[in-house]
């Protein structure tokens, strides 16, 4: 639904449907313009409303009060989830190392042992970081479990709920929260001294020990078991595994981890200087490898490391600019970047082998995000538009307009499922979210079968001088593997227009996740929302007060006076270049 | 001084852009509006060359009257032809004719930015129309100049007799604006054109430059007392009413309304809103989908808490590194500082030095048509 082509009709329907939705949080913008602004903070509404019901602030979560703004730094607080749940099978048949009883916490110990027999060198790293007190905490754990009682009954409270931690950074820390408690403050703060934790990343399907990821500012990468971090009491990190030690490999900002996907163990770091090195967890982090010089900036190259033994593995230059974040197909096939140059990268991640992509309207991109059956991918960035590339095409097929400021969090929610879907394979809809620096969420439903092809006509009233100049004729064919599209034409792309836009924090916001049972947002200074989702009793009791987007649609578009204030509220206006011709 | 120049020399090392020269500025007292712009200006290449070309042009024709065009191509030449790579100039005589021109500036209070920039470009435009002017009536004074010039300027002068005059510094920085008026009753479409050096635009907290000029450029409606006078229906009817960029400039000025008369308070007050800019940037409110790119290559810094006190500074990209220019001194930050200049997202924040005048250069100047 809301899918209007902009090409020759963008301000009559297109406008009007989504004209509700976007109407309140806009004026309320307007309103903070003057002056304003400090009654606008805490005029932030605890539940938003959607055709499928409302979403409702369930639980914040924030760092301690101590810290100050000014410490935050440069540093924006990025979000990342973690399930530890038992795995009392796999520990029992994979780690059959003696302890077979279930139980989060006899099971990390029965890990921390196990670690030894199974794997020397992980063995080493666990004991050798921190020295006594560890080696004594993981002696007196596991030789009696009753001794860590404490411990035992504050995870255990976990346990019984969902086991979901929520990690996010701010300024020199890392901070745990458990999910489902109303517990504002963190569980676990995780302390860096030399420098600030940008990028973090969770592996739920880790087999063993480390299954944490962070990355700092120094360049600097580490690897982690959560639930060692969990049982510790310190504030410093735990039988880490330590890469890129000091900037041996690179001194590069870390913009980005991620785990790759069924590779056990393989995790990607992308930096600020346009380079993603390789590492697997299994090999030593110590004995750093060189990299031969990037011959030609301008191409996308990969080399090898000499030694099988060290890490990383390969560097990938991806591009002379920052990678701004990463994203793997759920797959794990391909690798998604995007960068400050604006380009969207899609790479094979097997053959290392750029596969397609294309450029931002303008300017940098900020984040990418896939759809759970890898046909698409989101980007949002400073040209303040949402793009849905296709996989499929090799194209931008639509540019989701709504964002006051630039697009910092995409992403699919891949637990919603179409109310109107009979399980015909035309009908298919994607729900998306993407939250913004104007401190928007907004939420979107893209359904490709209503997307209309591009124009390839003139809009009427256009002049036929400026169809040569646009890239029209990339639209009609499939362009060789490894290239790169420049950017489309305003004209030829689709647009969508939100379902909901809701101002959910004072600050601009940084991160955005989709869980079964509700909606995360994160703004930059460390402040989460989570908002749950609808449940069905309550769709159906408030279902005659949403107005937002469907009621809205049986509206007629009045050409006249009452359409025009609702015009002048939404931005997508004046990309309708042709009203008045 | 000369610490600082050679420091900033080192940082470049055999970087140091060929025939770039970096100069600080000179502080007069609150003179730091004017340098602020100053570099900007210096730093926007087009206008540099076609300002010097000017100046050599001018030179051989003799003594010409100072003016505060001469002041500035004299400032502008003086930096050029330094020997030394960095170090720092006193724009005296330049200062000294901008008081004697304007009493607005003569004061040793804090003044505009904005304001400055708008007058000496109205200024400079002024001066070049008389001089054509001038040239036009009087054919015996003209004629040296043929002889003299085989420079773009004077090719531009003879073109220019014809329409109405058209400077270099127009062809720099005016655009046109169209004002569309819409009669609700008959749909007649009603256009006014006007040119413009510079776009202000209101801000919001929290919002981007592309989304402050979409508001730019949004739809009014005329009604109840302030209904429109249609031609056609001859009677006042309500209309729509929307202000477009017909051709947009070569240098894409924006002015941000930071100071904002605040009624209830009775005076100006800064609007530290964070109004984030990309460092490219399309217009979309553009009567035709020109797509054309803009790249952002100064800002003019305003540092302080209020409207009357404070600092101006400026960043300036020049061969793609980014330059810090604070009266005196000049240093080579990192691309991604330019957005420490945002602005805050809370009212009451430590930071106080937001991005207050941007200035973008269009990249494929030949497609800007129409």
């Amino acid at each position: 639904m809301m899918m209007h082509n902009n090409g020759n009709n963008g301000y009559g329907n297109g406008v009007m449907t989504s004209a509700s939705p976007t109407t309140t949080s806009l004026s309320s913008s307007s309103a903070s313009a003057n002056g304003q602004s400090t009654q606008q903070q805490q005029g932030l509404k605890t539940y938003f409303k959607t055709p499928e019901g409302r979403y409702k602030l369930h639980f914040e979560k924030t760092h301690p009060p101590g810290i100050l703004p000014y410490s935050h730094g440069k540093s924006v607080s990025q979000i990342t989830l973690a399930h530890l749940k038992e795995k009392p099978t796999q520990a029992g048949s994979a780690s059959s190392s003696g302890a077979s009883t279930s139980g989060g916490v006899r099971n990390a110990a029965a890990r921390l042992l196990g670690v030894g027999g199974g794997n020397g060198s992980r063995a080493l790293s666990f004991v050798g970081g921190n020295g006594a007190s560890k080696a004594a905490n993981g002696t007196s754990r596991s030789s009696s479990l009753a001794g860590s009682n404490g411990s035992h009954s504050m995870l255990n409270s976990n346990y019984d709920g969902k086991g979901t931690y929520l990690m996010f950074n701010v300024g020199d820390s890392l901070f745990v929260s458990d999910l489902n408690t109303h517990d504002k403050d963190p569980i676990k703060s995780l302390h860096f001294s030399t420098s600030n934790p940008i990028c973090h990343s969770f592996d739920p399907e880790a087999k063993d020990g480390h299954d944490l990821l962070i990355g700092l500012n120094s360049g600097d990468v580490y690897s982690v078991s959560l639930r060692q971090q969990l049982q510790d009491v310190g504030k410093k990190l735990v039988g880490a595994q330590h890469y890129n030690k000091e900037g041996s490999v690179t001194n590069s900002r870390c913009t980005s981890v991620a785990w790759v996907p069924k590779a056990d163990g393989t995790f990607v770091v992308a930096h600020a200087d346009g380079n993603l090195y390789v590492y697997e967890k299994s090999k030593d982090g110590t004995g750093d490898t060189t990299f031969p010089v990037v011959k030609d900036q301008n191409q996308f190259s990969v080399a090898h490391a000499r030694s099988s033994k060290s890490n990383p593995i390969a560097r990938w230059h991806i591009c002379q600019s920052s990678i701004n974040g990463i994203a793997f197909s759920s797959d794990g096939a391909y690798l998604a970047t995007v960068g400050r140059d604006g380009y969207l990268r899609v790479f094979d991640y097997q053959k290392e082998q750029l596969i397609c992509g294309g450029k931002s309207y303008y300017g940098a991109l900020l984040c990418c995000a896939w759809s759970m059956d890898g046909k698409y991918i989101l980007t949002g960035g400073e040209d303040d538009l949402v793009t849905v590339w296709s996989m499929e095409d090799r194209k931008v097929v639509a540019w989701g307009e709504g964002h006051n400021s630039w697009v910092s969090g995409v992403a699919f929610d891949s637990y919603w499922s179409s109310p109107t879907s009979d399980g015909t394979e035309e009908s298919v809809m994607y729900r998306f979210g993407s939250v913004g620096q104007d401190t928007q969420l907004l939420l979107w439903d893209l359904s490709m079968d209503e997307i209309v092809v591009p124009l390839r006509r003139c809009p009427p009233g256009g002049s036929p001088t400026f169809s040569t100049g646009s890239q029209s004729s990339h639209w009609d064919s499939i362009c060789p593997v490894g290239t790169l599209q420049p950017a489309p034409s305003m004209r030829d792309v689709p647009k969508l227009s939100p379902l909901v836009a809701h101002r959910v924090h004072s600050e601009p916001l940084s991160g955005l996740i989709f869980t079964e049972e509700s909606i995360l947002t994160a703004c930059r200074e460390g402040y989460v929302k989570i908002w749950v989702r609808p449940s069905n009793s309550e769709s159906q009791s408030s279902n005659p007060e949403i107005p937002v987007g469907n009621s809205s649609k049986e509206l007629p578009p009045l050409p006249g006076k009452t359409g025009a204030s609702s015009y002048k509220s939404v931005h997508l206006l004046i990309y309708s270049s042709n009203t008045f011709s | 001084m000369g610490a600082a120049g050679s420091k900033l020399e080192k940082a470049l090392g055999d970087q140091f852009p060929e025939g770039e020269r970096y100069f600080g500025l000179e502080n007069f007292g609150n003179t730091c509006y004017c340098n602020s712009v100053l570099q900007a200006l210096y730093f926007c290449v087009p206008f540099r060359e076609q300002l010097l070309d000017y100046y050599a042009n001018n030179k051989s024709i003799g003594d010409v009257e100072e003016n505060l065009l001469t002041c500035l191509a004299d400032l502008f030449s003086q930096i050029s032809s330094q020997k030394k790579k960095t170090g720092v100039i006193a724009p005296k005589r330049f200062v000294q004719r901008l008081k004697k021109q304007n009493e607005l500036f003569r004061s040793y209070m804090h003044q505009d930015a904005h304001e400055f920039l708008n007058f000496l470009l109205n200024e400079l435009v002024d001066i070049l129309e008389k001089e054509a002017q001038a040239v036009k009536s009087d054919p015996e004074t003209s004629s040296p100049s043929d002889k003299t010039a085989n420079g773009p300027k004077n090719a531009q002068a003879n073109g220019a007799l014809k329409e109405p005059l058209v400077t270099w510094v127009h062809k720099n920085f005016q655009g046109i604006l169209t004002n569309e008026t819409r009669c609700l009753r008959c749909e007649t479409v009603t256009a006014r054109d006007e040119t413009f050096l510079d776009l202000s635009l209101d801000i919001e907290q929290n919002s981007s430059i592309t989304s402050c000029l979409k508001n730019f450029s949004s739809t009014e409606t005329l009604n109840a007392e302030d209904k429109f006078f249609c031609d056609k229906c001859c009677s006042l009817q309500e209309a729509q009413k929307r202000m477009k960029i017909k051709k947009p400039p070569h240098i894409l000025v924006i002015h941000l309304k930071r100071f904002k008369y605040i009624e209830q308070l009775g005076r100006y007050k800064k609007l530290s809103y964070r109004v984030v800019f990309p460092l490219e940037l399309k217009l979309s409110n553009t009567v035709e989908d020109a797509d054309s790119e803009y790249s952002l290559f100064a800002v003019v810094v305003h540092v302080g808490s209020g409207p009357n006190h404070g600092h101006y500074v400026s960043l300036v990209k020049s061969h793609n590194h980014w330059l810090f220019f604070d009266d005196e001194n000049v240093e080579m930050i990192d691309e991604s500082a330019v957005q420490t200049f945002f602005g805050s997202a809370q009212e009451y924040s430590s930071n106080t030095d937001h991005g207050y005048i941007l200035f973008y250069e269009c990249l494929g100047s030949t497609s800007n048509k129409s």
